[in-house]
Order: C-alpha cells, then sequence, then structure tokens
C-alpha cells in the first residue's frame, strides 16, 4: 500500500515536470479572450463593413460553371451568363448595392438598379429577380402561374392597372402585370419569363407611368436564351435542360447519404447538373453551411442516376433537390427530403 | 454689410432654402404627449388577484438591484450590470436603454455611473469607450477570438458576451482579481461589436405565436416584388422556430431570462448553473480562478426555486418570477394622433405597407389559445414583425453567428413601442428614425430597393408620414 502511494507519487511528480513546460509555454501565450493587449504597438484591424460570417451562404462545386447569382454590371451592362442574359442599364442609371445570397426558398435579387445621384429627379426603381421553380413557396410551376398567383393575391391596398398580358420583349415571350398604390401614388410594371426552370421578372417602379413605359421599351435591347418563355423556358441548346422532381427513388441507381455532424434544421436546396451519363457533374447550393456542402458533395459525387434520355439519346440536365429541414414535406420523403 | 442689404440677402436666403425647411421630413422624436404607453400587465392579468401577484412580484425582481453577497447575492464575479430593470427601463420597466434627458427621463446610462454608485471599484474597472451619459445601455462581443499577438483570427470566431465589470476591489469581492477585457484593443483592430436590450413588452404573445402562424405568414409574402426572402433562425434541439434576441436565437422566454440573468449579471440559476467565464477563459483558458467561485457564499446556482415558499411568487425563482413578468406584460398601445395627427399616422401605415416595409415588419400575427392567461390566447399581437431573420447587408452585420443566423442576419426587429423608443438598430448606434432606416440600404441587404423607394420615390411629406406612423406605435 505504501509503495503503491509512493509509486503514485512518483508519477505524478514525472507528469508534473512534463507538463510543466507545456503549461509554462501556455501561460506565456497572450490570453485569447481580450485580455489585456494594451502592450502590443501596432493594430491590425478587421476590414469594415465587410460579411465576414456567413452562416448558410450559396457555393458551388467549381469556379467555372456559371450560377444565377453570378451577374455583374460593368460597362453599364447587367450580364449574366447562366441566364445568358444581356441588359442594358438606362443612361445614368446605376447599381448602387449588390443584392443579398440567394434565399433558401430560392428567390435571387440579381441587380438593383437606380438613377444615379446626379440623376435622382427621374425616379425610378428597376430590380431583376429570379426565383428557382424548383424550390418556390408559391404554388406555381412556372412563369405564367406564378405572375397568376401575384395578380390574384394582391394585397388590397394595391389596384391592378393592366391585368396579366402575354408580350413580346426583345422578340420572347414574356408575360406582364401592373398595379399601383394610391396611397404611394407609384405604379409597379412587372414583366417575367422564364429561363432553366427559373421564373425571371424585371420589376419597375415610378410615380411617372411614361418614364415606365420607356423602360419598358428599352428592355427591347435585351440579348435573352432563345429558350426564354413564361412556359417553355425549360433550357436546353448550349445550356442543359432542367427537370423538375428528377430525384425520385426510381431514377436513382446509386445513392449515398451526406453524414451531417450538426443538426441546424434548415433547408439546404440544391441545384445539380447530371451528365449522360448519370453522374452529378457539378452542385450548386443556393443556402448551406460550409460543413453541410462539403458532407452534400461528398456523398453526391458518389450518386449515380438513370440517364435522362431524349429524342432517344442520353442528355445532360440539372435538377433540384432538398436536403435537411424542407418547407414543404414531399409525397415520397427519401428522395426529395433528405432527414438530418 | 449694411443692415437693409443683410435683410435683404436673409430673405433671399430664406426663400431659397424654404422649400427644403418645410417639407424637409424629420424624425419627431421619442413620445412624450401621451404618457408611457407601455409596461402594464395584460388586461386578464389585472383582472386576476393570483396572476397580478405574480406579475408584481415579478416587476420588483426585475428592478431589483442585486450585489455579491447579502439580501440579493450572486452578482458576478463578472457583469453587465446589476439589474434586468437598469437596462430595460424605457420607457418602464421591461423596456430598453435608457438616456438622460429623454422622456421619461431616468437619468443617466446607468453604465456610466457604476463606478459613482460604488457597484463597480474605480480602482479595478474603468467606464468602457463606448458606454457614455447619454448613449445606449450596452453589452460588448469580440465577433473573433485574438491570437497570441493580440490580432483578431478571422478563422476563430467567437460572438460572446465580454462583460463590462468585475467584482474585483468591491468590499464583498474577497480576493477575486479579474481584469476587463482589452476594449481599447479591441476597437483599434475593430474586432468588437455591441448589442442594446431588447424590450419585453408583449413577449408572452410573441412566445404564443404557433409556428404554423409563422410559416404561412412567411409562404403569403413570398410572392413579393421587393427583393424580399428571409428564413426562420431554428433551435438546435427541436428544430422549432427561435424568435427572442436580436438574432432570434433563443425558443424560449424563460431560458432567454436565465441566460440574460447568468450572462449579464453574473448569477447562476437552475438553467445556467455555473457562473460564466469570458468565452475565451472558457474555451481556451481554465474558467474561473477559483477565489472567484462563490463569492455570494451559498453554493450552486445562486438563484434557486424556495421550497420554504409560502405563496406561489414567494417559491418561484427570480428567473421564474423574470419570465411571469415578461409573459404577463401587454403589448404597447399605440397612439392613434401623435404625432403628426390622426390622417398623417394613417397614410403613412399606408406607405408603409405598399412599399414594403411591413413584408418583414409584419402588422400583426394572431397568437393561439393560451393557458396562462386569456389575455394570451387567440390575441392580435401588433408586434410589426415575421420573426424571420433577414440578411441586412454589410453595413449592418456584426460578424457573429447565432445558431442558424449569420454575421449579417437578424431578426426583423418588433416595432411594437417604437415611439418611445431612443436607440434603434442591434447596437443603438441610430437615435433618429432616418438613421436607422438608411443603415437598412447596403451591399447585400434584402432591403435596399424598399429603402430606395422611401428615399428616392416617396415626397417629403409622405416620408413623414411614415416617421409619424412609426413614432405612434
Amino acid at each position: 500500500m505504501h509503495t503503491a502511494v509512493l509509486r503514485s507519487l512518483g508519477r505524478l511528480t514525472l507528469s508534473a515536470l512534463l507538463l510543466a513546460p507545456a503549461q509554462t509555454a501556455l501561460s506565456r501565450r497572450a490570453p485569447q479572450d481580450g485580455g489585456d493587449f494594451s502592450q502590443n504597438p501596432q493594430a491590425r484591424p478587421l476590414p469594415t463593413d465587410a460579411i465576414m460570417v456567413k452562416g448558410a451562404w450559396a457555393s458551388a462545386s467549381d469556379s467555372v460553371t456559371p450560377l444565377p447569382e453570378g451577374g455583374s454590371v460593368a460597362d453599364n451592362v447587367y450580364t449574366n451568363k447562366y441566364f445568358a442574359l444581356t441588359y442594358v442599364l438606362p443612361p445614368s442609371w446605376t447599381q448602387k448595392y449588390y443584392g443579398p445570397p440567394p434565399s433558401d426558398s430560392g428567390y435571387y435579387v440579381l441587380v438593383q438598379i437606380r438613377p444615379g445621384d446626379a440623376n435622382k429627379v427621374t425616379g425610378g426603381t428597376i430590380l431583376i429577380v429570379a426565383q428557382d421553380l424548383f424550390f418556390t413557396l408559391v404554388p406555381a410551376a412556372n412563369t405564367l402561374e406564378f405572375i397568376n398567383h401575384a395578380e390574384e393575391k394582391l394585397q388590397a391596398d394595391y389596384k391592378v392597372e393592366r391585368a396579366l398580358t402575354p408580350v413580346v420583349i426583345a422578340n420572347h415571350s414574356f408575360v406582364r402585370f401592373d398595379y399601383f398604390s394610391p396611397v404611394a401614388e407609384l405604379h409597379w410594371y412587372l414583366l417575367a419569363t422564364q429561363i432553366r426552370c427559373h421564373m425571371v421578372q424585371f420589376v419597375f417602379t415610378s410615380r411617372d407611368t411614361k418614364l415606365l413605359e420607356s423602360l419598358i421599351q428599352d428592355m427591347n435591347q435585351m440579348k435573352l436564351p432563345a429558350e426564354a418563355s413564361p412556359i417553355l423556358g425549360i433550357g436546353g441548346g448550349d445550356v442543359p435542360i432542367c427537370i423538375k422532381d428528377y430525384v425520385r427513388s426510381e431514377n436513382i441507381i446509386e445513392r449515398v447519404d451526406p453524414v451531417f455532424t450538426e443538426r441546424k434544421f434548415n433547408p439546404i436546396p440544391v441545384r445539380i447538373i447530371i451528365d449522360k451519363d448519370g453522374k452529378v457533374k457539378h452542385i450548386h447550393f443556393l443556402s448551406a453551411f460550409p460543413d453541410q456542402a462539403k458532407s452534400i458533395t461528398d456523398a453526391l459525387l458518389q450518386w449515380r442516376f438513370k440517364p435522362y434520355v431524349r429524342e432517344g439519346y442520353p442528355t445532360e440536365f440539372e435538377t433540384g433537390i432538398i436536403f435537411g429541414y424542407a418547407p414543404k414535406a414531399a409525397e415520397e420523403p427519401s428522395p426529395s427530403a433528405v432527414s438530418e | 454689410m449694411k443692415p437693409a442689404k443683410f435683410v435683404l440677402l436673409l430673405a433671399v436666403l430664406v426663400l431659397f432654402f424654404l422649400p427644403e425647411m418645410v417639407f424637409a421630413q424629420t424624425d419627431p422624436g421619442v413620445r412624450s404627449n401621451t404618457g408611457v404607453n407601455a409596461g402594464q400587465p395584460l388586461a386578464s392579468v389585472a383582472a386576476s388577484a393570483n396572476d397580478l401577484a405574480f406579475f408584481q412580484a415579478g416587476r420588483a425582481q426585475f428592478i431589483e438591484h442585486q450585489t455579491v453577497t447579502g439580501d440579493n447575492p450572486g452578482l458576478g464575479p463578472r457583469f453587465n450590470l446589476d439589474s434586468c430593470g437598469a437596462c430595460h427601463s424605457q420607457p418602464a420597466p421591461g423596456g430598453t436603454s435608457p438616456a438622460s434627458g429623454i422622456f421619461p427621463n431616468v437619468g443617466s446610462n446607468p453604465q456610466s455611473q457604476v463606478i459613482a454608485n460604488g457597484i463597480v471599484s474605480g480602482a479595478t474597472n474603468t467606464i468602457p469607450y463606448f458606454v457614455l451619459a447619454n448613449g445606449p445601455v450596452r453589452e460588448a462581443r469580440f465577433p473573433f477570438f485574438f491570437d497570441q499577438f493580440g490580432f483578431p483570427n478571422p478563422n476563430a470566431p467567437n460572438g460572446g458576451v465580454e462583460d463590462l465589470f468585475t467584482v474585483s476591489g468591491r468590499a464583498d469581492a474577497g480576493a477575486c482579481s479579474l481584469q476587463q477585457p482589452s476594449f481599447n484593443m479591441a476597437r483599434a483592430t475593430k474586432n468588437i461589436i455591441f448589442r442594446i436590450p431588447t424590450p419585453v413588452f408583449g413577449a408572452g404573445l410573441m412566445a404564443n405565436i404557433d409556428d404554423s402562424t409563422l410559416l404561412a405568414n412567411r409562404g403569403a409574402q413570398a410572392n413579393n416584388n421587393l427583393g424580399i426572402s428571409g428564413t426562420f433562425n431554428h433551435n438546435g434541439n427541436d428544430g422549432t422556430i427561435g424568435r427572442f434576441g436580436w438574432k432570434a436565437q433563443n425558443k424560449s422566454l424563460m431560458i432567454f431570462a436565465g441566460e440574460a440573468y447568468n450572462v449579464e449579471m453574473g448569477i447562476s440559476n437552475e438553467l445556467f448553473t455555473q457562473d460564466r467565464p469570458l468565452p475565451g477563459e472558457d474555451q481556451f483558458g481554465s474558467g474561473l480562478p477559483t477565489n472567484c467561485l462563490n463569492l455570494a457564499g451559498t453554493g450552486y446556482p445562486e438563484d434557486i426555486t424556495h421550497s420554504d415558499g409560502t405563496s406561489a411568487p414567494t417559491v418561484t425563482s427570480d428567473v421564474g418570477l423574470f419570465n411571469a413578468f415578461a409573459q404577463f406584460l401587454d403589448q404597447p398601445k399605440p397612439s392613434t394622433t401623435s404625432p403628426g395627427g390622426a390622417a398623417s399616422i394613417a397614410n403613412g401605415r399606408g406607405l408603409f405597407s405598399a412599399i414594403g416595409c411591413a413584408l418583414c415588419h409584419t402588422p400583426s400575427l394572431t397568437t393561439q389559445p393560451s393557458k396562462l392567461t386569456s389575455g394570451l390566447g387567440s390575441a392580435i399581437a401588433n408586434l410589426f414583425s415575421d420573426i424571420e431573420i433577414h440578411h441586412m447587408g454589410a453595413r449592418l452585420a456584426d460578424n457573429v453567428s447565432q445558431g442558424g443566423a449569420g454575421g449579417d442576419q437578424f431578426r426583423s426587429a418588433p416595432l411594437w413601442g417604437l415611439g418611445q423608443r431612443i436607440f434603434f438598430l442591434h447596437d443603438g448606434r441610430c437615435s433618429d428614425l432616418l438613421c436607422a432606416i438608411e443603415a437598412h440600404e447596403s451591399n447585400g441587404g434584402e432591403a435596399t430597393t424598399v429603402v430606395a423607394m422611401f428615399d428616392q420615390l416617396l415626397t417629403p411629406s409622405q416620408q413623414q408620414d411614415i416617421l409619424n406612423f412609426l413614432r405612434s406605435l
């Protein structure tokens, strides 16, 4: 008994000797809690007005494939490679601020345009948005239904000025819907089409209806892909066609579920491009935490789908899937809403 | 210059600037001519002797000042202030940051008076640079941990509360010796953000809105044409929707109260049972020094349910009483006539909705049936919030992540009672409504188009109507 105690004491002493340098090193480190750094002569400040901690955010498996949120304004032209869209800003109008990241319901603010500070008297705003029809909270399967829903649900504060009307802009089909707020004395003119299973919407707002009409006329300078149409905009040509709800058990040959290390209960909408062999070629997370994106990427790259055959040939296509918590429960939960 | 010429020049200048002077919109300021319009119990609570006793006991506990030892023990060893009611005081207990000279004048920022009032020792504490006599009550957070050289490390997110003061040097603190965090270094490296207290008026109503109501509201707003699309901050344990705090990071009012008691005042309780070290002291260090523990001498937790109590309020713990007080506080009563008159307020309300402010600041939501008191059940909560978190962009980003909310995401702040608040936004940077509205516009923010409409498309008269409406709340 006595020997055992001595042995234990010996081990303790040895441990203490071994640990001492480490503890000294630890104690030499400045406290990491914001303790007294008043002796530090050099401050290295963080950037101001920067979003450094991003939470759930958009990301992609590669940096080459165009993304819906990847458009930009240069030389007074808004260009979006994903939508094959080119829009010339009105003279002296500008993008003062870029928009938020895509939402977890698939909503994109593509660009916000307003008169430059020297031209405020013009008085108007242009908002170009997109809604991924795979993930929308609105009960609509295409752009026509989407705008129809907007008209049907228009709040009592507004008055319809022009009911939903098919129009042709830049040689492409659009739907137009105008409404007015008597209290604000503002007019909203909406024009929408569909590209790659996204509703792409132009929202013009002003007190001045002549200005709004001229802005709509200017839209004829726009360049759009051949597919653009309120119902038929489903990709094709140089880009993959888009197919809703392809991620079903009958279309999946191999599947590996992602392993999440933490429950967060957020919806994780993902667009994937599947190649002719049924392999996942590209993954776009509209909204995901980095660890979620990594787990899902690792899993999806192991998935194999039944190739999509169009006109007798296997065809590259894109589809959508929601991981994590799905705002709308799917009838078949396992493929379309994978639980964490 | 001859007097005649001077008068002529003055007249020309006045004529030149008169239109601007007449129509320039201004924040009417804190509404005072209608008395204090918040802080009362729900009518159903006032009508019940037992519930009212609970409410009053909760209120008394809420405004009580704590000490390290003695009758109200447990303060510290680190804290931001010694009473809930000192921070939540404008315009009544349960509210938010006070300021001297503004209705209902409650004196200088109490955090600026902690040395003068003997709450902390001036030998071991200084008043941080961001605590001003006429500024808001604040808590401070460092978005990132510092590295060993004293530089903020963007790869090491922190975001926890850095308590402003320590009990060190007080006669009842024994040998506990703690330093305040280095706020000046955090300032120099821009690694510091602030939060002001959120008012708890109507909190019981907010707690009693079912998730299905919130989800339905989100769905109803989805087809907007204004660039808005928020989400919810889900509780990490049960997945339901969080609703309290600047980032909707708290699901439960009781837990929120228990956490605040622990974090802001250093009082352990049945929900948060230990004294709280600073984030770095816990994650990277060894916790609080032994001689700073159990300073009250009561053992832990310092606040408990009293099995020797003789009535419900005397049995209930402080945290339970805080919860009862907040649950039973009625929503603030808006004015229909002040400021600006009934027509201006009504017009402002319509404009607020027309340009899209109401998409996030949802005017009202209905509660579910309540077992607590009838006033909380099937009631219209005029909270002006959708309880969603929205991207507010780079200008407002604080780079603190809480639950599912990222660095620029904030809950739509409930606007009820806004007319009698002094400081706005999460850090209290604005005391003028126009400043707060302008801050909603920035790179990466959802509200940018809406603010552009307010700023560029509405007339000054319409803008004034919106300001009057907001100050009527």
